[in-house]
């Protein structure tokens, strides 16, 4: 037998992936490359730049650590972020617990209202906020008018940290309770069977379990605060890193590296705290990894638990939703000023927006929903090419999408226009005015999130499943098309949504590119409405519709998760 | 999911296909404005009647970010007109050839507003309508309170106002870098700046957008906010319980409209100015949202009473002589000044500040000489500045803040400089008046 | 199927030809981890064939190599003449049943069996009588409606099953199938899966780490470990005469004596390293340094000093009753032998842990090894 192969044949060179993965790959990587890497490094460049001479130079790299201010920002971003995370955990924490624990009525509607506090409009939801919790908004006058005292909840960094945790907690709970439920019943029924029981239990063996949904949510958390501008701004705090950058990009000062040298700091310490939590649970993807199942078994509350129970939840949404309910207030109020409640109420906001708005709602929907499209079109991708093929560099692919976090929108918006103005259309009109730009702008953002939710769909599918598949006959799109994606259909619905969600409110961006006032989403539509005392209402009016609209599409999603998740049942 | 995505691509495709339909369309013009949407609505409404066939398209960005954005895109324009309040962004563009030369065919409007001059003297911009600057009040909130009711900016620096005011700051809007410019311009370089840090002191928030204040104040979150006349008097017409009064120390100066160079519908643009300086777009300012003081004097006669009308009001004959051209060649100057040793230094500031007050009310019961020597040299070292008028303007400190062109001092380098002066300055007047403080007691 | 008999026609709209398979010279490698060392079978057409070894031996390995999930270094795989080495997975025609079984959660027992043939382009009335018949085959078709998560363990692995004989593949790969079932239905489904196999004609390839399951089932087996193919035969072959020491071993239980020939005379014995004497015939052919390996049931157990030379006394140390036999350790010159002893309900009591007794073992019965095998 031995002897047909004394002339040992030519080693068969191992092939990394198919011809059509390649293609996939590189295609992304131009993708990634034109509307991110490039736009972003057009403008972060001048980081790098000597005055004068523009040579390369770290020199504005040694005066960030020079100017106190900007150190003292860098350290208020650090203090805001991890206290955000601490306050946001709170949130979450007995929510996730309580939801997935126990027999409780509504769990479905909680998780959804969850969700709500990521749609918070620009300018309005943080004019609502200082309606209700600002230095004379309704808590504070109605405690000093009957106790003597008021309550600083939105006085400098204090107040970042309480508006930031009640805007990004979702994330947490999102990712929580999602790990709480992926846990293997078995996991708990040993540690009951050993003896372990109650909050002890809970402590040492759920919450260890939980820990990787945990990190992931409290991550993304930790960089959305430090990369986040807008609430610090809104609340006039500006030694901060996210709002010093705003500030000098779009001061007068255009030319100035420290902006851009900010940026680049923002990108760095984003990266990295995706990094340093991508490796502290590494190899530590336990809850998702064990057989059989079906999540933790729940338990019915005795009375008094029900009671606790509810009035907790009862408190933690009745405090995240608060913004929204003021917004409410707001869009109905004639004059609201220095007291408790509106003066009055009128439905005329209502009739006013009505007919400006559908052009609005329309460029929204459908920029929201293209943006989402992308994002999960090229989350699904990049996750596959990752977890299911060995190219060289895809891990790249990841990272470079992962960076797109900390990208300020305003540096996008920039480079965007720096990047594609000077590419005509065939009529003359640049590039970087067509509308699709901004929706791949509002995309860019998102990719992140939808990326990670993909990720974590694509981690659960069994390889076999699409092994079988191939071993009957299906090529590896077929494959894609006919399996992962249906199996992954519940991950990337809820990439879309996120991505979706948050595309319709979001605003630095928007402001950049929006070229004509007929290609302008909601978010500029408030914006303008935000700028005179006549347009408080209406813009209230028109942050209530962004919200209703986006909750609406995001119950219908859920729906729709549920129903798929029902009908493949609990296998995996 | 696939499928959606289809959908939504079609829908993608479909509009893609409409909007060059809609730029072919002749009777277009594009304007890039600061101004809210209940300005520009019904100018807009009245231009579109008075022009059949012209549509008046309206991009909303803030004074600096459209300045940012018509100079990234100079390269190819898309809009037509810039159309704004502060002067100074008007000469910016100028400077840096991004506007063009119109003669307007309006008649019955005056060279002067005031002390100001209502047009650019080479024709590149337009003063369409006039605004001053002073101080916005909460009555309700200064009612509760139990506050004074304000007259000059030095008022502000007293004490029963310590917390109560706020401002935007002037590197983030346009109307209120005038302000301060006014200021610094009607009572000197050093005096300027001694009235602006003792107003500071008080400030309980600076704001990153001029809308922030008058905001601020007519939600009650703050009792008095320095700002732009028609913020007063739209918040007035809206229904809120606010009141404004014009300083003597201020100006009027106009808000402006200028045709961008090589602007697509130059036309167009051209009959949008024409239209702006005329009686009938003239009469649109007078509408209760917009409030602002009309250019023309004639158009007043249709005003309603008690509407200020700077061009019989003596009042508006005293105020200040603006220069503009010094304003434009310390712009970023006194921006950095302003962020470096307020905004940014706000909490030492506020505490030396507090500190002073407590003092001064102790020495009006029991007066101590050593003690008031004390404070007036902690309030000479808040007041300090750490450039003269003259460094202000030089060449040497303006290269720092005009990017990559020239080798020098880096700006990041002179803003850790003026920091640490004013970090020191707060310091040692915190010293000084604990001292006095012991003496007072 | 409890007793399902599986009709002909059914049988017949899945029968095909059966071809043969030839692996040749197969090496692979993970880095420095040598995973097959030059594997080379020759497995005949419609036989029922077996990888069997331990865990990690690379039985797995190669199996997936066949179906086109793993590529070798060097070597090639021949299916019914035909080199397919270097197709992809989904060209291969090779029915992989996979241990996890594999089934879609989206998607009904139905679509689950009829992908193949989609994928195939098939046509839809042939689709329809093609699942009908892998169904019938398996006995699900009142299940056809089914999602996978709404069936037993056991119903799973038949939807496995029909989901890839219904594509009529050319070889039919079980990769362990049977280790998620409990052990009364792995002796029932092992036995259906034979009849399967004969019924359809398949060529069947058959991984798993359970002798009893490859010895019932398969025609030939090829004993795998550490990579290499130790050896390729009948179970009765490789029972019988085992190649080496882990063939011997991993068969079955056996008592392994190490020692030496020693010629006396015209008398030849082997001394083991205990000191144990066994004589044996002049004429055997033996190196002089060998194991003996003999079978638990081939040695007898007696009370009383037999009459034998090859006998020794020992100790029991330990006492294992398996239903059929009685499974003794005897402890001799410091080495534990194993004896099983057939165990006849209502005979006489068995021997006691602690009772000394006497181990004949017949040298005519055992199997020599030379060293290092």
């Amino acid at each position: 037998m031995s002897l047909a192969f004394t002339q040992a044949p030519a080693r068969r060179r191992r092939v990394p992936g198919t011809t059509g993965q390649i293609a996939l790959a590189l295609g992304l990587a131009a993708f990634l490359l034109a509307f991110l890497l490039v736009p972003v490094g057009s403008v972060i460049y001048v980081a790098f730049t000597e005055k004068g001479s523009g040579s390369f130079t770290l020199i504005n790299f040694a005066d960030f650590f020079r100017t106190d201010l900007f150190m003292r920002s860098f350290w208020n971003s650090a203090y805001v972020s991890a206290m955000t995370v601490v306050l946001a955990s709170l949130f979450a924490l007995p929510l996730a617990y309580i939801t997935t624990r126990f027999e409780f009525r509504g769990a479905l509607i909680i998780q959804t209202l969850g969700f709500v506090p990521l749609i918070m409009p620009p300018f309005v939801g943080a004019v609502a906020m200082q309606l209700l919790f600002g230095r004379n908004g309704s808590v504070n006058l109605l405690l000093n008018e009957y106790f003597g005292f008021r309550i600083p909840f939105m006085e400098g960094l204090n107040g970042v940290i309480f508006v930031q945790a009640i805007h990004y907690f979702p994330f947490i709970l999102i990712n929580l309770s999602t790990a709480l439920r992926n846990i293997d019943r078995s996991m708990e029924e040993a540690a009951q069977n050993l003896g372990s029981s109650g909050m002890r239990m809970f402590r040492r063996i759920v919450l260890p379990l939980a820990m990787p949904g945990y990190v992931a949510g409290a991550s993304l958390v930790f960089v959305k605060v430090f990369d986040d501008l807008a609430t610090p701004l809104l609340l006039n705090v500006k030694d901060m890193l996210a709002p010093q950058a705003y500030l000098r990009v779009t001061s007068i000062g255009l030319t100035d590296p420290m902006g851009y040298v900010i940026a680049v700091v923002l990108i760095v310490v984003s990266v990295l705290a995706m990094w340093v939590s991508a490796l502290a649970l590494k190899g530590r993807d336990y809850a998702t990894t064990q057989r059989g199942g079906g999540g933790l078994a729940k338990r019915t509350m005795r009375p008094w638990e029900q009671v606790v129970a509810y009035g907790v939840v009862g408190l933690i949404l009745a405090l995240v939703l608060a913004p929204h309910l003021g917004l409410l207030l707001l869009s109905f109020a004639t004059i609201w000023s220095f007291s408790p409640l509106p003066d009055g109420f009128t439905l005329a906001h209502y009739s006013r927006v009505f007919g400006e708005s559908s052009v609005y709602i329309k460029n929204t929907l459908i920029y929201a929903s293209i943006a989402g499209g992308i994002d999960v079109v090229v989350g699904t991708a990049i996750a596959y090419l990752v977890l299911r093929t060995k190219l060289i560099g895809r891990h790249w692919l990841d990272w470079a999408a992962t960076a797109a976090l900390a990208v300020p929108g305003v540096v996008l918006g920039i480079g965007y226009l720096r990047t594609f103005y000077d590419i005509r259309l065939p009529d003359g009109t640049p590039l970087a005015t067509m509308w699709i730009v901004l929706v791949i702008a509002l995309a860019i953002r998102r990719l992140p999130y939808a990326l990670r939710a993909c990720y974590a769909a694509l981690q659960q599918i069994s390889v076999s499943l699409e092994e079988a598949a191939e071993n009957l006959g299906a090529t590896k799109p077929r494959t894609v098309r006919r399996i992962v994606v249906p199996l992954m259909m519940g991950g990337i619905l809820a990439g879309f949504v996120t991505s979706f969600a948050t595309a319709a409110v979001e605003l630095s961006a928007t402001l950049m590119l929006v070229q004509s006032n007929a290609d302008a989403p909601l978010a500029y539509g408030l914006y303008v409405f935000m700028q005179s005392a006549a347009g408080r209402g209406p813009g209230a009016a028109l942050g209530v519709i962004a919200v209703v609209l986006v909750a609406a599409c995001t119950l219908l999603s859920q729906y729709i998760i549920d129903r798929n998740q029902k009908t493949t049942g609990a296998a995996r | 999911m696939i499928r959606s995505a289809a959908l939504a691509a079609t829908l993608a495709l479909a509009s893609f296909t409409a909007i060059p339909a809609a730029l072919a369309q002749s009777g277009k013009v594009t304007v890039v404005t600061s101004f809210s949407k209940d300005v520009t609505d019904p100018i807009k409404a009245a231009f579109e009647k008075a022009n059949p066939g012209v549509m008046l398209d309206v991009q909303n960005r803030n004074t600096n970010a459209g300045v940012k954005y018509l100079d990234e895109t100079r390269s190819n324009p898309q809009t037509d007109l810039f159309w704004a309040s502060a002067p100074d962004a008007f000469e910016v563009l100028k400077s840096k050839q991004l506007l063009q030369k119109f003669t307007p065919t309006a008649e019955g409007i005056p060279d002067k507003i005031g002390a100001y001059p209502i047009n650019d003297p080479d024709g590149y911009y337009f003063g369409f309508a006039a605004s001053g600057y002073g101080i916005m009040w909460n009555t309700r909130y200064v009612g509760a309170n139990e506050l004074p009711e304000p007259k000059e900016w030095g008022d502000l620096a007293a004490a029963p106002y310590y917390d109560h005011v706020a401002i935007a700051s002037p590197a983030r809007s346009g109307t209120t870098h005038l302000t301060i410019e006014t200021i610094l311009q009607g009572e000197g370089w050093d005096k300027g700046w001694q009235t602006i840090k003792n107003m500071a002191g008080n400030f309980q928030t600076i704001t990153d957008r001029s809308f922030g204040v008058p905001e601020a104040v007519n939600s009650g979150q703050v009792g008095y906010g320095i700002v732009i006349d028609f913020f007063a008097f739209s918040a007035q017409g809206s229904g809120f319980p606010v009141k404004f009064v014009y300083p003597t120390v201020t100006t009027v100066v106009p808000a402006n409209v200028g045709i961008v160079a090589n602007a697509p519908n130059t036309e167009n643009a051209k009959k949008f100015v024409n239209f702006l300086l005329s009686p009938a777009g003239q009469e649109v300012l007078l509408e209760p949202s917009i409030r602002r003081l009309p250019v023309n004097p004639a158009v007043y006669a249709k005003a309603p009473e008690g509407y200020p009308n700077p061009f019989t009001d003596p009042r508006f004959k005293s105020m200040t002589m603006f220069d503009v051209d010094k304003s434009g060649k310390r712009t970023a100057v006194v921006d950095t000044l302003f962020d470096q040793l307020i905004s940014f230094q706000l909490d030492d500031l506020k505490s030396v500040t507090k500190s002073i007050h407590e003092v001064e009310g102790k020495l009006k019961a029991k007066d101590n000489p050593q003690a008031r020597a004390l404070i007036k040299e902690a309030r000479a070292l808040i007041g300090a500045v750490p450039v003269t008028e003259e460094q202000a303007s030089s060449a040497e400190v303006r290269a720092a803040f005009s990017g990559g062109k020239e080798k020098g001092a880096r700006q990041a380098e002179i803003e850790q400089q003026w920091a640490s002066f004013a970090k020191d300055n707060y310091a040692k007047a915190k010293a000084k008046v604990a001292e006095a403080a012991t003496l007072a007691n | 199927m409890n007793a399902h008999a599986i009709t002909d026609d059914a049988a017949a709209v899945l029968h095909t030809a059966a071809v043969d398979l030839h692996i040749e010279g197969v090496n692979l490698s993970y880095g420095s981890n040598h995973v097959l060392k030059n594997v080379s079978l020759d497995i005949r057409p419609g036989e029922f064939f077996a990888f069997l070894g331990p865990s990690g031996c690379g039985k797995t390995t190669l199996l997936r190599l066949i179906a086109g999930f793993n590529t070798a270094d060097t070597g090639r795989v021949v299916v019914g003449g035909r080199d397919i080495s270097d197709l992809p997975p989904w060209k291969r025609d090779v029915g992989l049943v996979f241990q996890s079984y594999a089934l879609w959660p989206h998607m009904t027992v139905a679509k689950n069996v009829a992908f193949g043939l989609e994928e195939r382009g098939v046509k839809r009335a042939e689709i329809q009588r093609r699942v009908a018949a892998a169904l019938e085959i398996v006995g699900l078709s009142h299940l056809a409606e089914r999602r996978p998560s709404q069936l037993s363990g056991g119903q799973q692995q038949r939807v496995a099953l029909a989901r890839t004989v219904v594509i009529e593949p050319k070889v039919l790969l079980l990769d362990e199938p049977l280790s998620n079932l409990d052990a009364k239905m792995r002796v029932q489904v092992r036995r259906e899966l034979r009849d399967l196999q004969q019924r359809l004609g398949l060529t069947t390839i058959f991984v798993t780490h359970d002798q009893e399951e490859a010895n019932t089932v398969c025609d030939r087996i090829a004993v795998m470990n550490d990579g290499v193919v130790q050896q390729v035969g009948t179970p009765v072959e490789l029972y019988e005469r085992p190649a080496n020491l882990f063939v011997a071993t991993f068969l079955g239980t056996a008592n392994v004596l190490e020692g030496k020939v020693v010629t006396s005379g015209k008398e030849r014995h082997f001394e083991s390293l205990g000191g144990l004497r066994i004589g044996i015939a002049r004429d055997a052919v033996l190196p002089a340094e060998a194991r003996l390996v003999f079978r638990p049931q081939v040695a007898r157990l007696s009370k009383e000093k037999p009459a034998s030379a090859s006998a020794f006394e020992g100790e029991i140390m330990r006492r294992e009753f398996l239903g059929s036999v009685i499974r003794f350790g005897i402890l001799i010159a410091g080495q534990e032998i194993t004896v099983d002893e057939v165990f006849h309900p209502g005979a006489r009591a068995p021997h006691e842990i602690g009772d000394r007794v006497w181990v004949e073992i017949p040298a005519s019965s055992a199997l020599w090894l030379g060293p290092g095998t």
